[in-house]
């Protein structure tokens, strides 16, 4: 797994923080360093991830797909069948055994999709934390199913309401947190964003992808894949996914953007493939953001609230600049074809984050031969989409049906106010 | 001028650029000076200010609605240093909008207007000292901050990369909240002096003649910043400048 020079990918990365969080992070960094140099370590994170979210996760054949497509034999890497129902439990798991070693009692975290969030919300109910997640309003009503289970899992969920409320001001007001509260607190950073060591840790908590990839296509197809391709948001399930392989230059390393409505300031969130993104320092790092000429960070829109983030892991910016993985995106439209194609084809619900991969993958399968072979990171499952995909398909049956548990559930309330 | 060390307490006081207007700047400084206030922060509004709380957190974003950015500050610095010149500006700012400005030009600039010091809370040591022969070729200061749990040796790296004064971050947390001043407070105090002989600012919790006069003696500037822009948020610049200036005469009051 990639290392940092000085927490530094060529000019990307760093620790732009307010003072007052610097000695949490070497604290965390020096934690870091020390315990993924020891053999006994891994196996007890990869034991943990066995014992409680069912790893190893499997790589799937889409037969019938690939067949219908005609290219490329396409297979997934299920990060959807994990505890939690998304990759972003590997993190939070790792992070967790952190926590217990530094005997913190409090957690806190930001969430886009509110996978992290869910994920966190489960570690400090398993661990006996008290928990803390932000996440930005518009966010929250977007998904709101992920809402409702971290709050009945203990968890507090905490709306932010200010600038566009979405991942990045969540991630703003987590750090402001994190400022008051870090000689208690453990931030679990969700992505392989922010300030050293996150990007690197997050990374190679999430590196356990690819190293079951690899064991898996040597057992499964007989070799390395052509491609793997992965979603990028922030960035985790793509380095999760690329990280084992950055050193076979055979494999094909594709992270697809969120190409949202279009290429319009404000209607993406592509920082990689588009030249949208410019260097820029903010949220405790130095990677390519969108952002305007006075330096202030822009508003993005994605379809999935998982990808509607402004700057990009600093470690894929690096490998991006070096030519080492190539850049796509994918429209909503696309995604919610990508979607549907999947699900009524092979009988697997994607998330939304998820089908962006699916929509760049099947795009480029098409275009190869059928003795090739393409891996997807299919880094969630679509059930927390419930709301969205009634929405981008709608039902008559589905609105009926709504009206009618609006108006069982205000009954409830009223009931209950009534006692 | 930055005071000496030892100096009397005086008051740091905040302009948001572009809040609650460009014009409205010009005024708020003007009514500052004529309060008294001596030292005043610059602020230039940014999307994502993490050091901050809620109300400066609401000013940056109102300010960028309303004209707030880096040339916008270099502009009024200009007007301001030139107007009022028993002021010292400080430039306060987040690193991103100065780095994408570009930052040996922004110094130049900064330095030529009659800025004379630089708070930038995201800046590390580490970055900022190998711009320092450039700072101190320009006579621009930058302000490096001390926080509760900056270990002794870093607040000695610190100490050696400040000039102008050292910001004391008098707790955890962001700006706009209540600080105590007990004995906890005094010691982490002595234990910076003993790294330093500039004079310091001490910030964040900074609300009232109370906090002030806890102060004196303890400091030689106090950062009253997220209750003046409240003032100035509720009840206009000019009741602003006049509560500012009440609360000043109470230290007066209080130390002679």
């Amino acid at each position: 797994m990639i290392r940092s020079d000085n927490g530094y990918f060529g000019e990307f990365g760093g620790r732009f923080v307010p003072e007052i969080l610097l000695p949490a992070l070497t604290q965390l960094e020096d934690m870091f360093f020390a315990l993924r140099d020891d053999p006994d370590f891994w196996q007890e994170y990869v034991t943990l991830c066995q014992e409680f979210s069912g790893r190893p996760t499997p790589l799937t054949p889409l037969r019938r797909l690939s067949k219908q497509l005609g290219g490329a034999q396409i297979w997934l890497k299920r990060e959807d069948l994990n505890h939690s129902g998304a990759h972003k439990v590997n993190n939070v798991l790792g992070q967790g055994l952190l926590v217990q070693r530094m005997g913190k009692q409090r957690v806190i975290a930001e969430t886009g999709a509110g996978q992290h969030g869910l994920a966190s919300a489960i570690m400090a109910a398993r661990l006996g934390l008290d928990c803390t997640i932000y996440m930005g309003a518009e966010d929250i009503e977007r998904q709101y199913s992920n809402v409702f289970w971290m709050r009945q899992l203990g968890s507090k969920v905490q709306p932010v309401s200010t600038g566009a409320q979405t991942l990045k001001e969540a991630l703003d007001e987590a750090l402001r947190d994190w400022a008051a509260s870090v000689e208690t607190t453990h931030y679990v950073l969700g992505t392989a964003c922010g300030p050293a060591p996150f990007p690197e840790m997050v990374s190679w908590f999430q590196g356990v992808i690819s190293k079951e990839i690899r064991e898996q296509a040597m057992r499964q197809i007989g070799r390395l894949p052509d491609e793997i391709v992965a979603c990028v948001g922030g960035g985790s399930n793509a380095m999760g996914a690329f990280g084992d392989f950055l050193d076979d230059p055979e494999v094909a390393l594709v992270g697809v953007e969120a190409g949202g409505i279009s290429f319009e300031d404000g209607q993406h969130s592509v920082r990689l493939s588009h030249d949208t993104g410019e260097t820029g320092i903010a949220q405790g790092y130095k990677t390519l953001f969108l952002q305007n000429d006075d330096g202030q960070l822009g508003d993005t829109h994605s379809i999935a609230a998982g990808l509607d983030y402004v700057g990009v892991s600093p470690i894929l910016a690096y490998l991006s600049q070096q030519g080492r993985i190539i850049p796509e995106s994918a429209t909503d439209d696309e995604v919610t074809e990508a979607f549907s194609l999947l699900m009524k084809t092979e009988g697997i619900i994607p998330a939304l984050e998820s089908s962006h991969g699916l929509a760049g993958g099947f795009k480029r399968a098409r275009e190869m031969s059928p003795d090739q072979h393409v891996v997807i990171n299919l880094s969630g499952r679509g059930d927390k989409d419930i709301f969205n995909i009634a929405r981008a398909f709608p039902q008559k049956e589905w609105t009926e049906f709504l009206q009618r548990e609006a108006a069982r559930s205000t009954e409830l309330l009223a009931q209950k106010r009534g006692h | 001028m930055f005071p000496a060390q030892h100096e009397n307490l005086q008051i740091m006081s905040h302009a948001v650029v572009g809040f609650p207007s460009l014009e409205e700047n010009e005024k708020a400084i003007a009514g500052l000076a004529e309060a008294g206030v001596r030292l005043i922060e610059l602020q230039v509004p940014f999307s994502d200010p993490v050091a901050d709380g809620h109300t400066l957190v609401n000013a940056c974003y109102e300010a960028l609605k309303h004209g707030g950015s880096v040339r916008a500050t270099l502009d009024l610095a200009q007007k301001v240093c030139a107007r009022h010149p028993e002021v010292t500006f400080v430039l306060m700012s987040y690193l991103n909008p100065l780095y994408r400005y570009g930052l040996e030009e922004l110094f130049e600039k900064a330095a030529a207007v009659g800025i004379k010091g630089m708070i930038i809370p995201d800046w590390p040591v580490e970055e900022i000292e190998p711009w320092l022969p450039k700072l101190d070729a320009l006579g621009l200061a930058p302000i490096l901050m001390v926080t509760p749990n900056t270990a002794p040796e870093r607040v000695e790296k610190i100490a050696h990369a400040s000039r102008g004064m050292i910001y004391v971050v008098s707790r955890l947390g962001v700006t706009g909240h209540e600080t105590q001043w007990g004995e906890k407070f005094r010691k982490y105090i002595a234990e910076i002096r003993k790294h330093t002989d500039l004079p310091l600012a001490v910030g964040f919790g900074v609300r009232t003649a109370d906090d002030l006069n806890a102060l004196t003696g303890k400091a030689e500037v106090a950062a009253f910043c997220s209750q003046y822009i409240e003032w100035q948020r509720d009840e206009g610049s000019e009741v602003a400048a006049e509560k500012m200036k009440k609360v000043i005469s109470e230290i007066d009051t209080a130390t002679t």
